[in-house]
């Protein structure tokens, strides 16, 4: 499905990513796993079309590199972003509904992708009308979630989701994630996090990155699509 | 100072302030959204009084009734053409660099329109009066005043507020600049492309200049020179306000506008002084603008 393969990053003159390969087939729960500016973030923005890349990047066997980074959403990913970046000026529910609106889905596709998101998420129901400013971080990252969902129907990049969680909310994310994969067994799911053992239960592929470089690649043997909830957070939710 | 100086002090100030907010909300809505300060919107707005004057002197002889119609033209070619050129060509290649060289590329397109204004239309006054003549004069308590700068220029300053907040706040268009004003990136990923929509703000913006100079034409002689105290007056006004706030910049060039108005009755040598004055005192006090917030960035 996805597919890096020696890909090279540049910021201001740093090496942030090296020779970057990997793949994520169908259906896989993927974790990048490394420590603050390992390269994770540059990772899942180089999918997204953020940065100046050199190699090979292929989603689904099409060549990512030339398609522009306006319409890879299009392509089915979603990205939850590290830090929300919910739109103020909306409310939740405008925010969610917004990919929609500017994918120009029908009304049907967008009430078929607005259930799936309050299936996976029903917190999100009770925090539509609210202005987006005024939901706490943990709840911002559910309501990011739900954007990513309405673009990801094949692929959702999550970074960081359960930096800055409480324990309750990280369990509720990592419930909300099991529903998504019980649901969609084909998407394939990426999540980075900085703590290893934070995802060992949830990925069937961990992927270890440091200096921008692929260190290791395990796999769990019988991968199970089943994610169980972490014990843990391992900072409390900071809003 | 008897109750006429103050009355012609306030229709002086609504309508210069209606003129003044045209311009300003357009410099503001592009640096909302693009984060440039536009240095060459106070030539938007000359082109849009000499394109408008021009038009509507070809078009006087048809009917004088045609002028009007010649000033929305006059700043939609001007909005458009000018503005998307300018955008695409000369802002385009300079986003995500550092803002003092958009800020140059600006100011040098400033200069250069300036002089092909000169090579255009020549240094000579321009008079093209007929919208003012058409529309009658009103009585304010003794005071009598064209409708066309009192009631007209008002009412389509109210009308572009009413309806730029309309646009951003009940369109998928409006959300959509709302969206990239707030973070670029975070729209892009949800499939948003923000290069069209800094096009299409910046035609807008450069479209309001163009027609706050149009409906000024009118009202006044056109010379070299008219968008420079233009620009640094919206820019004032703009500032006063808080980069990015319509609403702000409305009460703003209100506020503004009346100050000089009457101070231009009580003492005109402080004139050119007042909208700046204000502008220091207010920046000193609140360095974000009036209605400007931190951080958070609101168009």
């Amino acid at each position: 499905m996805l597919s890096f393969d020696k890909v090279n990053v540049t910021i201001a003159g740093v090496h942030v990513l090296r020779q970057l390969s990997f793949t994520i087939a169908h259906g896989a729960t993927c974790a990048l796993i490394g420590h603050n500016g390992a390269g994770k973030t540059t990772t899942v923005r180089t999918i997204m079309g953020f940065t100046e890349m050199t190699g090979g990047l292929t989603f689904n066997a099409e060549n990512l590199a030339k398609v522009p980074p306006h319409l890879r959403p299009g392509l089915g990913i979603g990205y939850a972003p590290e830090d929300r970046r919910l739109f103020s000026a909306f409310t939740v529910e405008e925010n969610v509904l917004l990919p929609a609106r500017v994918g120009k889905l029908s009304a049907a596709e967008t009430a078929r992708r607005l259930e799936r998101a309050y299936m996976v998420m029903p917190e999100l129901k009770e925090l539509a009308p609210r202005p987006a400013g005024s939901v706490s971080g943990g709840q911002g990252k559910m309501v990011a979630l739900g954007r990513a969902l309405m673009l990801g129907t094949k692929f959702v990049i999550l970074d960081e989701p359960f930096q800055g969680l409480a324990p309750v909310l990280a369990q509720r994310y990592a419930e909300a994630l099991r529903r998504l994969r019980a649901h969609d067994p084909d998407i394939a799911i990426l999540i980075t996090e900085s703590n290893p053992k934070l995802l060992e239960a949830f990925a069937d592929t961990t992927l270890t990155i440091e200096r921008g470089e692929i260190l290791s690649t395990k796999k769990r043997d019988g991968a199970s699509h089943i994610m169980a909830a972490p014990a843990a957070s391992h900072t409390g939710d900071r809003t | 100072m008897d109750s006429t100086i103050a009355i012609l002090a306030i229709l002086d100030g609504l309508s210069y302030a209606a003129l003044v907010f045209l311009v300003s909300v357009g410099l503001s809505l592009i640096f909302g959204v693009l984060r440039v300060v536009n240095v060459a919107h106070g030539s938007l707005y000359a082109y849009g009084a000499y394109m408008a004057a021009t038009i509507s002197l070809l078009v006087a002889p048809i009917s004088p009734w045609l002028t009007f119609p010649a000033l929305l033209i006059a700043a939609l070619i001007i909005g458009v053409f000018v503005g998307g050129l300018l955008e695409t060509f000369l802002l385009r290649p300079v986003y995500g660099r550092e803002e003092v060289l958009q800020l140059l590329i600006t100011f040098a397109v400033f200069m250069i329109m300036d002089n092909l204004q000169r090579l255009i239309w020549g240094v000579q006054p321009i008079f093209a009066a007929e919208p003012v003549r058409l529309l009658p004069n009103v009585s304010l308590l003794g005071v009598t005043y064209t409708s066309y700068q009192v009631i007209l220029l008002p009412l389509v300053a109210l009308g572009t507020l009413i309806g730029l907040r309309y646009f951003l706040r009940h369109t998928l268009s409006g959300a959509v600049i709302l969206a990239v004003t707030e973070d670029r990136e975070a729209a892009t990923a949800i499939g948003i492309n923000a290069r069209n929509v800094f096009l299409i703000t910046f035609i807008i913006g450069a479209t309001l200049a163009a027609l706050g100079g149009a409906l000024a034409s009118p009202t006044t002689s056109l010379v070299p020179g008219m968008g420079t105290d233009m620009i640094v007056l919206s820019f004032a006004v703009a500032a006063t306000a808080g980069l990015g706030q319509i609403e702000g910049a409305a009460v703003t060039a209100l506020m503004i506008g009346l100050a000089r108005a009457f101070v231009i009755y009580i003492q005109p040598e402080l004139e050119v002084l007042v909208p700046y004055l204000i502008m220091v005192i207010v920046l000193l006090v609140r360095p974000m603008g009036l209605f400007g917030v931190n951080k958070v960035r609101k168009i």
